[in-house]
């Protein structure tokens, strides 16, 4: 099978899974009894949920093997989150089959956005959360683009994808195929360049203000007026008064010199 | 006679369902009919086989729908139908896609490393 299955185990998972859950909830709060008892001496580290993991995992398993077509990787991280990495193709086919298979209902798309890393081939990774209320878990479905290759649109499958599909175009500069109306949401009429991408410099490209002559606000390039500052770094406190070095005497003064004028 | 009885699902949109066991039985059937059209091995094929083989048998064996809902336990009988024509719909486009071929395309090197 092509997609392979990595686990972030760290160990620690040889709790027996055949005695009952009740049993497992009991001995947890006896457990929570002697530990306020007695003083607490273990790390605060996040408890581990061997029981959601291994349902994840399988769950993951199942859809790998279900659509090895599309899927590249599937992985839950170590906060129980499942992720499923999928090839670009494959957008409206694994959505459509989290959404309507009976195994799955993920009828419910929570978020879609994107992460910028110029220093991948493929920069944009393309991010959908989905929401089973039946089940009452989430997966993250993720897929990747460059600048000019588009991705098929989720709208026909989630229409809450519209707008998040317009923020992700407005924002990064993703164009999706297949968008009943693809246009900016969030930046100003007019505005050029993607915000959220890491090559745009964080003052922007433009600066508008009133102009009181013409009567109306004007854009004009950015122009820094403070080119270049130095910054006095050194504490206004003395550090180490036992290390003090002595100040240069004054030069001292023959009898005939005047002294210099003080400013 | 339960179905007489209830008024509303309490779900938007969703209407109550006088003759169920029929309906569903048709939808399972379809189902069935459209995975006959997928390659035996496929992973799809065969798990949805298996859970609507399941179904229908409850289906079939249990006239009160009260009593299929706790058999079937995954929501009231109209969501049950909603379920099926979901998953018809999706047999019937899994067929067009052939998600059980193998992979398009490998991930370009380090593409899902993380950290960089």
């Amino acid at each position: 099978m092509a997609a392979s299955l990595v686990r972030f185990v760290r160990g620690g998972l040889g709790r027996s899974f055949n005695i009952g859950r009740s049993s497992c909830l009991l001995q947890q709060q006896q457990q929570h009894r002697r530990q306020s008892s007695t003083t607490e001496t273990s790390p605060t580290v996040r408890a581990k949920d061997a029981v959601t993991h291994n349902q994840l995992a399988v769950f993951g398993e199942y859809v790998a093997e279900i659509l090895p077509k599309y899927i590249q990787q599937v992985q839950v991280t170590c906060y129980n989150e499942l992720e499923v990495m999928i090839h670009p193709d494959g957008v409206v086919p694994v959505l459509t089959f989290l959404r309507d298979h009976t195994n799955a209902q993920f009828t419910n798309m929570t978020d879609l956005t994107a992460v910028d890393i110029p220093t991948r081939q493929n920069r944009f990774e393309i991010v959908y959360n989905l929401l089973s209320l039946r089940y009452n878990s989430r997966i993250r479905v993720k897929t990747y683009t460059d600048e000019l290759t588009p991705v098929d649109s989720a709208v026909p499958v989630h229409k809450v994808a519209n707008w998040y599909e317009r923020e992700v175009w407005d924002m990064y500069g993703v164009f999706f195929t297949g968008h009943p109306d693809l246009r900016r949401i969030l930046t100003d009429y007019g505005f050029e360049g993607h915000p959220f991408r890491k090559d745009f410099p964080l003052s922007g490209y433009v600066e508008v203000r009133y102009d009181d002559e013409v009567k109306r606000v004007v854009a004009e390039p950015v122009e820094l007026s403070q080119e270049f500052r130095k910054f006095d770094l050194n504490s206004p406190w003395e550090v180490f008064p036992a290390f003090r070095e002595p100040k240069e005497a004054a030069p001292k003064l023959e009898a005939g010199d005047k002294a210099p004028e003080k400013k | 006679m339960a179905g007489l009885l209830k008024k509303t699902t309490g779900l938007v949109g969703l209407a109550v369902s006088h003759t169920p066991h029929e309906r569903l039985r048709i939808l399972y059937s379809k189902i069935l009919a459209s995975l006959q059209t997928m390659p035996q091995d496929a992973a799809y094929r065969k798990y949805t086989e298996q859970l609507v083989n399941e179904r229908l048998t409850h289906v079939e064996e249990e006239p009160d729908i009260e009593k299929l809902e706790k058999k079937i336990s995954c929501g009231q009988i109209e969501e049950v139908i909603f379920q099926a024509e979901c998953e018809l719909n999706l047999s019937r486009k899994m067929s067009e896609w052939k998600p059980w071929e193998p992979l398009i395309e490998e991930p370009p090197p380090n593409q899902w490393k993380w950290p960089v």
